[in-house]
């Protein structure tokens, strides 16, 4: 009886760099998590199994071929909940990062004249072709994160996502702020946390790699201020906020909002 | 041409990254790799922007060997800038690099290999019935996985090496966890290889073949600026775009590279071909005991180069850790413009970079990783599978696609590093 009560999970990958999946195999508990649940596929860990019927599929990368489009759509209509996971899933990620590029262009500066079988473009989050119900963040998610979000599925609730920012976490944790203190450009005001400001932690200042926050919070307009009066200039922010949220929504607002 | 027989697999398992593979048996028997992984342009994506920010973006090439695609274009911009770090930073870059090539060869063999080699989908249904053997490899696992959140703070995409050192040095208490962690990881890697052992290579998979690795600036090290042939030729690696041709491949978003107009191997096995003699330890030893088990001649000895690779690699980790004294010091600085190199030995084989900036802007980027190297011949060897098992009367084409599944999978390719490259 118990066998028929475990949730049917699928993990699937777009392009990317396989790093959710590698996150999630290597997740300490990964055993006890496999016998919890049923993974009805995992490409990159089992031969067997295809895009089935399942309870949460879990997606990392984005959209960036035909094929990718074609899975994403059959997936969404075979899972009951979809969860974004990763950069790439919900921004986009740093191949997103091209948005507004001519495609054709750069597709002839790698390939030259030739033309290859299947169709590209540049890279887009997952909710341009399909509704996502919840998003994981992280490049990659942190573990704590994984087993949360597997946890919450599993006692029959869902995640709550953060919606509050990097800064939030470091501040607790009494790091000296490197945006401040060391005139660094970190972009912790502005990036969901999660990560218990990690890199901070290490004297590394925040590249953004989780994403920007959802929600246009007042920090926006304190990070203006303070990038503004610190001297770093418009576009060496704008190339490194653009590195992993050049498709969030807002972000062309933010930057504008900072720097005008 | 008639087509008897036609295998087809659009994704394959098990491996890192997307890829399908159409084996064709008609008259002729060949194979075709298909990458359908996306292009993702990180030639492109590197331009016009800081130098500082560029290796985290390269870093995302690839989740499995995201700390080669950290440190070497890390190397690359020092060669640029003519930065010289110091000996401390290089010896703690040399022990994340180890670190990861450990985690990387113990998830490939665990995961992805040695089900096959069993007779089992995947690692979870094999943890049932060997779990001792799972044990062993997720302590190998873990123990690279330590090493890299030590020293890179995070186990995948590590923020914390940076152009000229490190932000955070490691502190002396997580220096003893990885001595303390590396004595056990020893022991279970040598186990390992004694496990390894139990299989035949086929021997229709024979070919002579030329292998491509770094000459070491020491030991079995994974830094260079040399790259030594199997045939005895060797060049800088500023000569690389006059050795390595890469071609586009009409059914593949990765291109295949060429070496002498010939495919080539790059790899464990590889290394060890070229530079077996520079291991010591009880790498060594292992070595010596199974000799023939390092068979230049056929792409199957990888999996065994891997097993005694981690051995080596953890020893030296553990020797450099209770060598270290580690003291605070500045990142090194250096000039503002250049034009760089660098190649090291990723997991899966010889990592090339080149970089050119301007006034601390990138300007220009090259890459071209193993996948991308070793796939004209890994295509090869899918065909030389389909051959031998036809050849030897077997007609389940489930069966032989498996088993071309496996010599793919002998070479441990990295999908998502094959998809890149921008022509200069």
């Amino acid at each position: 009886m118990r066998e028929k009560m475990k949730l049917k999970i699928g993990i699937y990958g777009l392009t990317s760099c396989y790093g959710c999946q590698l996150r999630m195999a290597s997740v300490k508990d990964i055993l006890e998590i496999s016998n919890n649940f049923e993974i009805v596929c995992w490409k990159m860990m089992s031969s067997k199994g295809e895009i089935e019927q399942c309870d949460i599929a879990f997606v990392e990368g984005s959209v960036t071929t035909e094929k990718d489009e074609e899975e994403i759509k059959m997936i969404r209509e075979k899972s009951k909940i979809v969860v974004a996971m990763g950069s790439c899933a919900i921004h986009g990620g740093v191949q997103g990062s091209l948005l507004g590029e001519d495609y054709k262009k750069i597709f002839k500066e790698v390939y030259g004249e030739n033309s290859i079988d299947y169709k590209a473009k540049i890279g887009e989050p997952l909710k341009k072709y399909i509704k996502v119900d919840y998003n994981l963040p992280g490049c990659p998610p942190e573990e704590n994160e994984v087993v949360y979000y597997l946890a919450t599925f599993g006692m029959g609730t869902y995640p709550e996502e953060k919606d509050y920012p990097v800064c939030a976490e470091c501040r607790r944790n009494g790091y000296p702020c490197l945006l401040i203190e060391k005139n660094e450009p970190c972009l912790g005001p502005i990036i969901v946390a999660g990560c218990n400001a990690r890199c901070p932690a290490h004297n590394v200042a925040c590249i953004g790699c989780r994403g920007a926050l959802q929600h246009n919070v007042a920090w926006f307009d304190s990070l203006a201020i303070t990038f503004k009066n610190r001297g770093i200039n418009k576009e060496e922010i704008k190339k490194r906020m653009e590195i992993f949220c050049k498709q969030s929504e807002k972000i062309e607002e933010i930057i504008e909002k900072v720097f005008g | 041409m008639k087509i008897e027989r036609e295998i087809r697999n659009d994704h394959l398992a098990r491996i890192e990254g997307k890829a399908g593979v159409v084996v064709e048996i008609g008259e002729k028997i060949n194979a075709r790799i298909n990458v359908t992984e996306g292009p993702r342009f990180f030639e492109v994506l590197a331009r016009n922007r800081k130098y500082e920010d560029v290796p985290s973006i390269c870093s995302r090439i690839c989740s499995f060997c995201s700390i080669p695609h950290k440190l070497t274009p890390i190397e690359a911009i020092e060669n640029a800038l003519s930065i010289e770090v110091s000996e401390q930073t290089k010896e703690i870059r040399n022990m994340l690099y180890f670190g990861n090539v450990v985690e990387s060869h113990a998830l490939h063999l665990l995961l992805f290999v040695l089900p096959d080699y069993l007779g089992f989908a995947d690692a979870f249904s094999m943890a049932k019935n060997y779990q001792d053997l799972m044990k062993k490899g997720l302590l190998l696992k873990n123990f690279g996985a330590m090493v890299q959140e030590i020293i890179g703070k995070r186990e995948i995409h590590p923020e914390n090496p940076v152009v000229g050192g490190f932000g955070k040095l490691p502190e002396e208490k997580e220096i003893k966890k990885i001595i303390y962690g590396g004595k056990e990881a020893v022991r279970a890697s040598i186990e390992l290889v004694d496990f390894m052992v139990e299989y035949e290579y086929p021997s229709f998979m024979n070919m002579e073949r030329n292998h491509l690795s770094i000459k070491p600036y020491s030991g079995y090290g994974v830094y260079g600026d040399e790259i030594v042939a199997s045939d005895g030729n060797k060049f800088k690696i500023n000569e690389y775009k006059n050795n390595i041709e890469e071609r586009v491949i009409p059914y593949s978003f990765s291109k295949g590279s060429y070496y002498k107009n010939s495919p080539f191997m790059v790899g464990a096995l590889s290394r060890l071909v070229n530079n077996g003699s520079l291991i010591d330890g009880s790498a060594k030893d292992l070595l010596n005991k199974y000799s023939n088990f390092i068979r230049a001649d056929n792409c199957f000895a990888n999996n065994f180069a891997q097993a005694v690779e981690m051995v080596y690699f953890i020893e030296k980790i553990v020797e450099i850790a209770e060598k270290i004294k580690i003291k605070k010091e500045e990142k090194a600085k250096g000039g503002k413009s250049g034009h760089g190199f660098a190649v090291t030995e990723a997991p899966r084989g010889i990592l090339i970079y080149e970089v050119e900036i301007e006034d601390e802007i990138v300007k220009y980027m090259n890459v071209i990783t193993p996948t991308a190297m070793f796939l004209p011949m890994m295509e090869r060897d899918a065909e030389n599978m389909a051959r031998g098992m036809w050849n030897n009367g077997y007609r389940d084409v489930e069966l032989i696609g498996k088993k071309v599944e496996m010599a793919i999978r002998a070479y441990d390719p990295c999908i998502s590093c094959s998809v890149h490259a921008v022509k200069k």
